[in-house]
């Protein structure tokens, strides 16, 4: 058991639904603060996190007719054309199609373009850089079940935001726990692709993000890069930042047991991947 | 030509297979004089401080150059001594290689042109103990991951639940608990 101690802080929660889930903002309680002061405060983030979310869905759901992608969908838009926020996310998606051997890939097989992959990791990315900017040390933001956190739960200390993945088979219950942020919370602490990979602390204390894709996922963005069988039911990635850990997440319920291999070469993160028989494939961290 | 390109790739493959390798054996260096033996001549890698040392496969002037490398530690890429001895058979070792796991090198045996054994000289981090040097993700049983009960977790990670599912989601219950 990696967890050494319960957060000595009251937690508070708001929610809002967005993109078609339901997006969590929890801080900890600040004991030097006035209680309407602390509420305020969290009830003003949550504003600013619901307003990001809400302008790019505005932009990018292709459940609104409405919105630009699917009047790019539509061929009414050409990406040329196209705004710079949605141009910037089709470069990036694009970029991760390479980087992933075309296991991620920003477009339907029929084509279409579909930026649904990375938006929802962009969208928390966006709101983790307001909240840091808003002045927010400790937080920890899970959007339908993809978490990036800051700091503590317990302000002052260096416990980590405990983290529990599902379940494929049973919702209602944990497969596993993962230790998110904590004392290291800043990414760049860790000297570039050298941090020792055996100490399940130091390990756990680099990573803010978790990202868990399913196979039987909602908004089918996941197109099997393997036609055939699926692999994994379940696939979580925990990394530096929250794109990284969703995409490769992504990737590896697309591209298979190659692909996760090819990830956790290349890139600094720690993997629990459930398979279609339900065994397990564990990266270190993931560790008791 | 045919055979220092194989040879050369094996190594490359070799240093591959190493990063595969959880074990933290620490041979004593003994690559001076089993590649002095075997061979009288040494390539230094030309690659560059990619991990897979396939950067260097292709490293040429191998055969002719009579300079053995000291095996520096910048140097990177697997390529060992080869040359036409190889054909003979022999203990060759690999460059020294930093990959982001720490020091990796290699020692291979050939006969006939053959690989016959390769055995990990170096496999340290940069305090010079043992370390894992692969992030490979392995089979595991679901008593050994990390444990979680919802009880004493803050968040919920799980495949993207709609707004209808997250009604009756642990996310949501714990949510319910910090309103």
């Amino acid at each position: 058991m990696q967890q050494t101690s319960e957060p000595t802080h009251r937690l508070r929660a708001r929610t809002f639904t967005c993109m078609g889930t339901v997006i969590s903002l929890t801080v900890p309680t600040d004991a030097h603060k006035p209680p309407q002061a602390a509420a305020d405060e969290l009830e003003a983030a949550t504003a600013v996190v619901e307003r990001l979310f809400t302008e790019l869905d505005s932009v990018f759901s292709l459940y609104r007719p409405d919105s630009e992608a699917s009047r790019l969908v539509r061929g009414e838009l050409a990406l040329p054309a196209a705004s710079a926020e949605m141009r910037a996310r089709y470069e990036e998606a694009a970029e991760w199609r390479l980087l992933t051997e075309g296991a991620f890939t920003p477009e339907r097989p029929d084509g279409g373009l579909d930026l649904s992959g990375i938006v929802k990791g962009h969208a928390i990315r966006e709101a983790g850089t307001s909240l840091l900017a808003l002045g927010m040390a400790n937080w920890c933001l899970n959007a339908g079940g993809d978490v990036l956190v800051s700091g503590s739960p317990s302000p002052g200390t260096d416990v980590p935001w405990w983290a529990g993945i599902v379940d494929p088979a049973d919702r209602r219950t944990l497969l596993a726990g993962f230790p998110l942020g904590g004392g290291f919370s800043a990414p760049s602490f860790a000297p570039a692709g050298l941090a020792p990979l055996s100490g399940k602390t130091a390990d756990g204390g680099t990573r803010v993000a978790l990202a868990t894709s399913g196979s039987a996922e909602r908004g089918d963005h996941i197109w099997s890069a393997t036609a055939g069988a699926v692999e994994f039911l379940q696939v979580s990635v925990a990394a530096a930042d929250v794109v990284t850990a969703d995409v490769l997440a992504t990737a590896i319920v697309a591209g298979g047991v190659s692909m996760l291999n090819r990830a956790t070469v290349m890139w600094d993160i720690e993997a629990l991947a459930v398979r279609a028989n339900g065994e397990l494939l564990a990266t270190g961290g993931f560790r008791r | 030509m045919r055979i220092r390109a194989a040879v050369s790739a094996a190594l490359a493959s070799a240093g591959i297979l190493l990063v595969g390798w959880q074990s933290g054996v620490h041979v004593a260096d003994t690559r001076s004089a089993a590649a002095a033996a075997a061979t009288g001549n040494q390539a230094s890698g030309t690659g560059t401080t990619d991990s897979s040392g396939t950067a260097s496969s292709g490293s040429s002037g191998s055969g002719g150059s009579a300079a053995g490398s000291s095996g520096s530690t910048g140097t990177a890429g697997a390529a060992g001594a080869a040359g036409a001895a190889a054909k003979a058979g022999g203990t060759y070792d690999g460059e020294v290689v930093q990959t982001r796991f720490g020091t990796v090198q290699v020692q291979i045996i050939v006969k006939s042109g053959q690989i016959t054994d390769v055995t990990a000289l170096k496999l340290t981090d940069a305090e010079g103990r043992s370390m894992q040097i692969s992030n490979y993700a392995a089979p595991i049983l679901r008593d050994e991951v990390l444990q979680a009960q919802s009880a004493n977790v803050q968040t919920v990670g799980g495949a993207t639940v709609t707004s209808d599912a997250y009604l009756t989601s642990l996310q949501a219950a714990l949510d319910a608990a910090n309103l």
